[in-house]
Order: structure tokens, then sequence, then C-alpha cells
């Protein structure tokens, strides 16, 4: 049970969060971070991601598990988000890092994609980078099947994680 | 290039939206797994990165239809302020997604060891449940086991003919089954809860050391032979066996006997051994008497003869005639005594009333001089038996018991007379004194003819023989029981007289 000193500085902490991303000013006492660190930290979380799904893929390899359909699904779930993951990461590369792409919104439902260089491979490929949705739908929905049949073979034989 | 962003905002619009629900439905698929099995590790991680997904995948949609949703509506610099705090909620989820994955191989390791050790402890349980089952099948079937043997041993304890009994430490009885009640005569109340220790069964204490030493020194005794002395002072002759037991379970060391009764065995080999004997005597009384009969006859045949040609009584000659006569008279006495206690003398018999017979007996010997000063109380049967045979020689029978009575008591001392028909169809005549008593080294020659106690010239030796002869040719019995000093019963024992003559 919390004493109410420590709630007390708990609240103290949120507000002077809160005062400090809502209300930032130039603190130049502290580093400065320039606005690039937000897309390299977004990037580093992908290419966290992408490890952490390969990893879970030669787990699930390494403990026999791949016999078992519903951990096969969740092999090639993890096997989409890496991918997903990929397509994400070198999307925010073109548009955030290098600046390599530039959208432009039309009225007609038209968009404009301007690649460096005039580049219409690049222009292409962007495009359908940024239909990264066809990835981690299936993904998810393969998760969620993964689970499903998981579920299904442990209500059936009761045996989940005791063949050996 | 320029093209239509209508694919792009449909496959992000309903993707996004897709990506929802079934994250949704993924993280309550998760939680029925989680639910179905609550100890399962894995179980605990799929529903913890379920969860993750769900929650980028809420965050992620959020961003991505909001920012549609603004862009189109021209409120792009709206999504502009929030774009960052999107973007970070979304890293955020996503790492966290990374973060509980590399858990799995740590929970799959967990899991593993929950099982292994649930399946041990099952298997524990399972062998615990055997065992216990087991457990309690050996105890119901040695209680039984234990019971059986335990009612064996109490019946044969309960049911023994001969006498069980066990002593603690210093020999005070813990145990003794009915027929040591029985034999013994003690009540069971003095023997096992009063202070009663076994030297008080054995007649002589000397004995008693001798065989308390024994078990002592050996640890047993084997087929000891021994006296008993019952409350009422009888003795019993017994043997007895006994060893010690230093006890089991905590128990004490105790000692534990079985005494044979070889009273009427000792008895009986007495009897039949005096029977014998007897019978021995009486064939060379017979004989002795048959060779001596006949010269006394020719002796007292010519002294009479000479007797009568003697003319004057007053001669010398007469007076030793009559001096031989009377002598060989006197042996024919002897001679005439030592034949009926060979049985070869026999009257003719008739029926005899044992209480008249006795009335007559003690009113001859009133005057007598072995009887004159002693009280002589008489207890007859008022069933009035009677017997068959001679009432001459019964009457010398009990002349004889009671002169032998009249010497062992003196002047203070008193005869008592019982007579008794028994339902075994015998008479039984008791003839009992305090008197002196007969001393147990004498006691096995009493009947012998000749034999007395008496000084020399006041008894022939003869009156116990003739009265044994007597009885035995009546087809009777006579015993005698006595402590020395104390009393002595001289019981006569004869066939009751058939039922019908009775009658007649």
């Amino acid at each position: 049970m919390k004493t109410p000193a420590l709630t007390k500085l708990y609240y103290t902490l949120i507000l002077i969060g809160m005062f400090c991303i809502l209300d930032s000013q130039a603190a130049y006492a502290t580093q400065m971070h320039s606005n690039s660190e937000g897309i390299i930290v977004h990037q580093l979380g992908h290419m966290f991601f992408l490890v952490s799904m390969a990893i879970l893929i030669f787990t699930i390899n390494g403990k026999e598990l791949n016999r078992e359909k519903g951990w096969k699904l969740l092999q090639y779930s993890a096997f989409l988000f890496i991918l997903w993951n990929l397509d994400a990461a070198l999307a925010h590369f073109l548009d955030n890092q290098i600046n390599a792409v530039t959208v432009t919104m039309t009225d007609n439902w038209q968009t404009t994609i301007t690649a460096r260089n005039s580049s219409r491979f690049l222009a292409v490929a962007y495009y359908i980078l940024k239909l990264d949705h066809l990835l981690c739908v299936p993904a998810i929905v393969l998760f969620y099947k993964g689970l499903c049949q998981i579920l299904e073979t442990q209500t059936m034989t009761g045996n989940f994680g005791k063949r050996r | 290039m320029t093209t239509s962003f209508i694919p792009i905002l449909a496959v992000d619009v309903l993707g996004s939206v897709v990506m929802v629900v079934i994250s949704i439905l993924a993280l309550n698929t998760a939680r029925i797994l989680r639910i179905h099995d609550r100890d399962n590790a894995v179980f605990l991680y799929l529903l913890w990165i379920a969860a993750g997904f769900c929650i980028f995948s809420v965050s992620r949609s959020f961003g991505h239809i909001l920012r549609q949703f603004l862009t189109l509506s021209s409120y792009q610099d709206i999504w502009e302020s929030i774009s960052p705090y999107s973007g970070t909620i979304n890293t955020v989820s996503f790492m966290l997604v990374g973060l509980i994955t590399l858990f799995f191989g740590q929970s799959w390791n967990i899991n593993e060891k929950i099982l292994t050790a649930k399946k041990r402890l099952e298997e524990t349980h399972t062998e615990l449940l055997h065992l216990n089952q087991n457990l309690e099948l050996k105890v119901v079937e040695r209680t039984e086991m234990l019971t059986t043997s335990e009612h064996k041993c109490r019946r044969i304890f309960e049911q023994s003919l001969d006498t069980i009994l066990v002593t603690d430490n210093s020999w005070k009885l813990l145990e003794i089954n009915p027929a040591g009640i029985a034999m013994t005569g003690y009540p069971r109340k003095d023997m096992i809860h009063g202070p009663m220790h076994m030297d008080r069964l054995f007649a002589s204490q000397s004995e008693w050391e001798r065989i308390r030493d024994a078990i002592v020194a050996n640890e047993f005794i084997l087929n000891e032979e021994t006296d008993f002395v019952r409350p009422d002072g009888s003795l019993i002759r017994v043997l007895i066996t006994g060893a010690v037991d230093y006890g089991a379970f905590g128990c004490g060391k105790t000692h534990h006997f079985i005494i044979k009764n070889i009273n009427d065995k000792k008895l009986m080999e007495k009897q039949m051994a005096q029977a014998e004997k007897l019978a021995a005597l009486g064939e060379l009384s017979a004989g002795v008497a048959h060779e001596i009969n006949n010269p006394l006859g020719i002796i007292l045949g010519y002294t009479q003869l000479m007797l009568k040609r003697t003319t004057d009584p007053e001669s010398i000659d007469f007076d030793d005639l009559k001096t031989i006569e009377k002598h060989v008279n006197a042996c024919r006495a002897v001679v005439s005594d030592l034949l009926k206690f060979s049985h070869k003398v026999s009257a003719e018999q008739t029926r005899v009333s044992v209480n008249s017979l006795v009335r007559d007996v003690v009113k001859f010997l009133s005057n007598h001089p072995a009887l004159r000063q002693i009280e002589i109380d008489l207890s007859l049967s008022r069933e009035k038996p009677s017997v068959m045979g001679t009432e001459q020689e019964l009457r010398q029978v009990m002349i004889n018991l009671l002169i032998n009575a009249g010497h062992a008591v003196n002047k203070d001392g008193e005869i008592r007379i019982t007579t008794t028909r028994k339902s075994d169809g015998h008479v039984h005549i008791a003839v009992m004194d305090n008197g002196s008593g007969i001393d147990p080294e004498t006691m096995p020659r009493i009947f012998d003819p000749f034999f007395t106690t008496k000084p020399v010239g006041e008894g022939t030796g003869l009156g116990l023989s003739v009265s044994y002869g007597i009885i035995k040719n009546h087809k009777g019995d006579i015993r005698v029981q006595s402590r020395p000093g104390e009393w002595t019963v001289f019981t006569v024992i004869l066939p009751s007289a058939p039922e019908h003559e009775e009658r007649s």
C-alpha cells in the first residue's frame, strides 16, 4: 500500500513531466535534442521489433514447436511482421530521414509523389511501400489464427506444452 | 508521379480497422487460453504479447485514421501537432511487443520447469496415494491377522485344561486362566487384583525357593514336580514348566508358567501300586495260611485228644495242653484273618443296613477302653442306605476303624462317623478323627499285614489289612486322607444294595 508521501511524490513527478512536454522552452542547462532524434528512435524501434520477431521464429524452431499448426502460424505471422518492419523502416527512411520523396495532395483525391532525381522507380516503390497494411494485417490475422489453433489443440487434447 | 490517393487511403483506413478488430479478437483468445490453464507460463506470455499487439494496433490505427481524417479535412496543422505523440506511442507500442517477444524463450523454459515439477508432483502424489491405499490395506490386513492371532491365543489361554500363569519380575501374579483358578482354588480377584505372589501357591517354601532359584539361574524350568496348597489346605501334585520373558514393545520382564495337575494321576498310580502290593501280599498270606492251617489243625486235634485222655485237670500236663490249645487257637485266628485279608473266605451275603450297623458298632464299643472317654458324633444319612454283604465282616471293619481312631485321638478327641449315599450308586462310610494323623512315610504301608505303629504286643498289624481284604471282597474300596497332627479320614466305599431288593 502506497503511503501518502509516496503518492504526493508521484503526482509531483507527473505534473513536472507534463509541464516539460506541453510547455517546453529552451533549457540551456541541459543538452539540446534535434528533431531527427524522433525518427531515429522510431527506426530503432522497428529494428528492435524486427529482431525480436526473428528471434521468435528461431525460438519456435529451436523448441520444435513448429510441428504444431498453431505455432507454425505464429511463425508466419512473425515473418510477415519482419517484412512489415522492413517496409515501414524503408518508407520512413525515404520520407523522413533522407527526404528522398515528397508527397503532395491535390484536390481531386490525387496525390503527387515526387522522388529525388525525379526517379519514377523510387516513386513507385514508395507508393507500394505506403501500402504496408497489406503486410501487417495478414500478420495480425495469422497471429490470431495461430492463437485460435493453439486454443483448439489445447481444448481437444489438453496437453499443450506436455508433448515432451 | 501523380496517382490516385484512394488505394492508399482505403488500405490505410480499412487495414487499421481490421488491425484493431483482429488484435482485440486475438487478445480475447489469449485471455481464454490463459483462463484455461492459469499455471501455464506460455499462455501468460501469449496474453502479454496479444496485449502488446492490441496496444500497438489501436495506437497505430488511431494515428493513421486520425491522420487521414485531419489531412482530408484540411486540418493538417492539427495533425502535425498531434503526430509526434501518436508516433511516440506507436514506437513505444511495437517496442513493447518486441520486448515481450524476447521473453518467449525464458517463458517457455519456465513453463517447462513448471510442467516438469507439476508432473513430478503428480507422480509423487499418485505414488503417495498408492502407498497410502496400500498402507491402509496392509494395516487392515495386519490388524485382522493380529486380531485373529490374539483371539486364537486368548482362546488357548481361556480353554486350556492346564494352568497358564504369568507373573511380573517380582513374582506377583498378573494373569491366570480359568483352569488355573479352578486348580488353585483361590478367587480371581485375590490372585490378579490382590498382592498375591507365586510363593503362596507352593506347599513348601523350600520347594518354591528351589524352583525360583532354578529359573533365575537357567531362565527356565522343565517338568518340575512339586506340591501346591489350596486355600482349604489340601495339596495338589503339579508338574510345572516355566520360563523368563524379557518382553517386547516396552513390556517389562515377566515369567510364564504352564502347570499340569497330576494329582489324580499320582493318586491312581499310588493306589495301583498299593493294590498290586496288597494283592501280592494276599497271595503270599493265603499260601502261608493254608500251609500253616493244616499243621495247626493236626496240633489242635492231637492236643484236644490228649486233653480228653488226661483225667486230672489239676495236673501239670493238663495245664500245658490247655496252653498249647490256647495258642494254637490264637494262631488259627491269625490264619483266619490272613485268609480274610486274601479274600479266600467267603460267607453268605445279605442286605445290611449301614446306619444300623454303625449304631450297633458304636454301642458295642462304648465301653471299649480305647473309646470310653471319646465323644463319637454320628451323622447318618436319612436315606437309610444299605449294602449287600456279610454283616459280621462289615461289623469287623467298622470295629477296626473305630478302635484305630480311638487309639489316634487323646481324651479330648472327637470321632465323627458319616454315612452318605452317593448318586453314583455307592455308599460312603467315613470315620474321621482329629487325632495324630498319619505321616506321609507311614501312609503307603498302613494296609500291609503285620504293619503296626503300636508298641509290640498291643497290635497284630492285621486290623487294617483284614478290613482292606473284607472291603475288596465286597467289591468296595477303602481310602484314607490325613493331615499329620490334625485329622485323618478313613472312607469305606461299598456298592449300594439294588433298588428292588430295598423295596422288598
